[in-house]
């Protein structure tokens, strides 16, 4: 359970923050548009809901399991990319607090090792100038990234994305609420639509989006590696119409 | 002088120019139904033209919907979204009869929009009989084969914000804003689908030999020529009762109720829990329903003249909402249980109230209307000739349906057991009780309702419906004794298991209504 306090000089003078990401059990992060040429030399980039608006986030899929990330390999991060919205725990933007920033105290990230958060004096150190700039940038990138999500969304391109696992026993499971962009709906844009996204640079994203779901056999592949049991094949069809 | 085409021609006529007449919720469905389906995509010939009275009020007080409103929506083009911010609609998850039976405080019993567990695969009724009578399992027969029930306790909603549009994991329809309704379909019918909105009043009608109707002609010289002629005037019945003369068949022998009492009730405040399910609460001369908007509460009392006095009535409405009825209208409505034996007559076809009325105990209104434009935009006639026998198709049909609806609705007053006043005793009187209700009422002590007890492939209302009602008001039956329950036993039993899983998952998972309704306000539901 996370648990979420105002930065407080007086009551987290003593905190440090150990360097390693807290991304083990991590299955997915939300990436902002800029990201979506890095983020896809590793992952599938899919839509998924968010649970608490419905709306449709942009994410990058770290497993086919929850909860666990197949990138998170022998204490290290194994991939050439790393999301950022992945580092910015347990830090959050609160505007209303004298730092700008909310901590999840109960983050295991916090403790006795690492870096300081506060100077003896009390003043805050360079740990957090870094985390505010960070979420800054995270969150005006994740908002561009919603901002095209929801212009799919309105354009009616969005589909659901099936993904269905084969054991070895043969018993199939199947991976519920990932979405992707449908290429007939894709196809369908009027000319005037087509160049407006293109100039945007969505034509390009939903390119990237699609050429990415190939990481979904990776994806398989990184689990057969892990010494649980192995998918035996591996079905990805996005839902035309 | 008039040139008259030869018979061949006339006959071979196309249907091209269809003419609505009525701006309500039925006249709006109408328009936008036959708009959708037959004028989009540019190489149609149809056109639709409404007509909207300058003058005449709409009613507006059909407020609750079937599940059914959700494809006619979506065939519509409307999104859920649109549907649910424009009409302050919520979600109506069934029916709660309150004191139908015996009338003590703790009588009630649930109509669910959700049909029994398994209900394609093995009928429950007599399973559930069995294990309340000989193995004394508590519970009632709508809680034992669904779930639904429980939701409607605990105010939650049939779905959460990441379901698509019109999908859920509940069955349900809506309690809407009939006023707001209309304007929403209007918008949409003329600036979306192309149908042309002419407001003024007919005053005229010009038929041909044959009786078809040729033309309206309205205040202000305008004349309206048309091909196939909707009747969705309402009470008025401008072409079917005005021009054709089809009268209406009362009911009032059957269904005692004809007056109405309504009331918009405010919450009293901004957090108020929004109930999830249709409120239908038995009184001594009617019963009263009770639905949630997002706005407020629609309550009305729905009462027999013969049994009652209008003060009494008022009385007892005002005493039912309480304190927060003290500065609140009552409007009065009269009402006349029936409906034509001839919907379509030569080009003219009633839907809505033109068609008939009957009390919303089941909210058949807005129902009757989309079934009837289910067939009419769905085929609608491409010719003249053609038409006649859509017509006696469509005249067939509907007088089953309306049937079937009236005999449904007695079917909740004739399983009372109440005799505390004479609404109630006159209720049960053999002779008003339908002919056929009573034969299938014999039926059902021994055998439980099932799809073969009626003859159409698509009922209004089907066998579980039946099956809610009779056990909810717990009509004495001798099911346990029948043979077949011993070798169904174990596939029963792994059915009744499967509703209470359905019941824990859709109890862990589902948000309260209200907060659902706010959600779906600010970020609208998805459309996959």
């Amino acid at each position: 359970m996370t648990k979420i306090a105002a930065l407080d000089r007086a009551r987290h003078a003593a905190l440090r923050l150990r360097p390693t990401p807290d991304v083990e059990r991590m299955r997915y992060a939300l990436i902002g548009l800029s990201e979506l040429t890095m983020a896809c030399a590793d992952f599938p980039i899919c839509l998924a809901k968010d649970a608490h608006t419905g709306r449709f986030n942009l994410i990058a899929l770290f497993s086919l399991e929850e909860p666990r990330n197949l990138f998170w390999l022998a204490q290290r991060w194994q991939a050439t990319y790393l999301p950022q919205a992945a580092v910015t725990a347990p830090f959050l933007l609160d505007a209303n607090t004298e730092l700008g920033l909310a901590i999840d105290e109960n983050s295991p990230r916090l403790g006795h090792e690492g870096s300081p958060l506060f100077e003896a004096d009390g003043r805050p150190t360079a740990v957090l100038s870094e985390a505010r700039a960070r979420l800054q940038r995270v969150t005006s990138d994740v908002a561009d990234a919603q901002v095209m999500v929801d212009r799919f969304a309105e354009l009616r391109l969005i589909r659901p994305l099936t993904v269905i696992l084969t054991r070895k026993n043969g018993t199939e499971h199947q991976i519920e609420g990932l979405y992707s962009l449908g290429s007939n709906a894709l196809a369908a844009l009027g000319d005037d639509v087509i160049v407006t996204l293109y100039r945007l640079g969505y034509i390009a994203a939903a390119s990237i989006m699609r050429a990415s779901l190939s990481q979904i056999e990776r994806l398989r592949q990184l689990h057969n590696l892990s010494g649980t049991e192995p998918f035996t094949d591996l079905r990805v069809q996005v839902l035309e119409n | 002088m008039v040139r008259i085409p030869d018979k061949a021609s006339l006959d071979d006529r196309p249907v091209r120019a269809i003419v609505i007449v009525g701006g309500g919720s039925a006249g709006w469905i109408a328009a936008a139904r036959i708009a959708a389906r037959n004028a989009q995509g540019g190489g149609s010939d149809i056109t639709v033209t409404l007509i909207e009275s300058a003058t005449q009020p709409t009613i507006g007080v059909g407020e609750g919907t079937w599940p059914t409103m959700r494809n006619t929506l979506a065939k519509i083009g409307l999104t859920e979204t649109q549907f649910i911010r424009g009409s302050d609609a919520a979600f109506k998850q069934g029916a709660r009869f309150v004191g139908w039976t015996h009338g003590t405080p703790d009588d009630a019993y649930y109509h669910p929009l959700n049909p029994p567990v398994g209900a394609t695969e093995m009928n429950l009724s007599p399973h559930w009989v069995a294990l309340s009578e000989t193995r004394g399992v508590a519970g009632s027969f709508a809680d034992c084969v669904d779930f639904q029930g429980a939701l409607c306790d605990r105010g939650l909603a049939p779905k959460l914000i990441t379901h698509p549009e019109y999908t859920g994991m509940a069955n349900y329809a809506y309690h809407l804003d009939a006023g707001k309704f209309a304007s929403l379909l209007k918008d949409h019918a003329v600036n979306r689908l192309g149908v042309r909105h002419i407001v003024g009043d007919v005053i005229d009608v010009e038929q041909a030999e044959d009786g078809d109707i040729r033309c309206l002609k309205l205040h202000g010289e305008q004349e309206v020529q048309g091909d196939l002629f909707i009747d969705a005037s309402g009470f008025k019945a401008i072409l079917i009762g005005g021009v054709y003369k089809v009268p209406l068949c009362e009911r009032r022998n059957i269904l005692f109720a004809d007056r109405a009492l309504a009331m918009q009730v405010p919450y009293p405040s901004a957090d108020t829990p929004i109930v999830c399910h249709t409120v239908a609460t038995a009184q001594d001369a009617g019963w009263i329903w009770d639905i949630g908007l997002w706005t407020r509460r629609g309550v009305g009392y729905v009462y027999s003249s013969a049994h009652t006095t209008d003060d009494e009535a008022e009385r007892t409405l005002r005493r039912y909402v309480g304190p927060a009825a003290n500065d609140l209208q009552a409007r009065r409505l009269d009402l006349n249980a029936g409906h034509r034996r001839i919907f379509w007559k030569n080009n003219c076809v009633a839907v809505g109230l033109s068609a008939g009325f009957l009390e919303p105990l089941e909210a058949s209104a807005l129902m009757l209307i989309e079934i009837s434009m289910d067939a009419i935009a769905d085929r609608l006639p491409r010719t003249r000739r053609a038409m006649d026998i859509l017509a006696k198709q469509f005249n067939e049909t509907f007088n089953h349906h309306w049937d079937r609806v009236i005999e449904f609705l007695k079917l909740h007053y004739v399983l009372t057991q109440r005799t505390d006043t004479a609404f109630w005793r006159d209720n049960v009187e053999r002779a008003s009780v339908p002919d056929s209700l009573q034969e299938r009422l014999e039926l059902w002590r021994m055998h439980p309702p099932a799809a073969q007890d009626f003859t159409f492939a698509r009922e209004v209302f089907s066998w579980p419906s039946y099956q809610y009602i009779l056990h909810g008001m717990r009509y004495p039956t001798r099911y346990a004794e029948l043979p077949t329950i011993a070798a169904e036993r174990p596939a029963a039993e792994r059915l009744l298991g499967r509703a209470g899983a359905l019941r824990s998952d859709a109890l862990r998972r589902l948000p309260d209504h209200r907060g659902l309704l706010g959600k779906i306000r600010e970020h609208g539901l998805q459309l996959v």
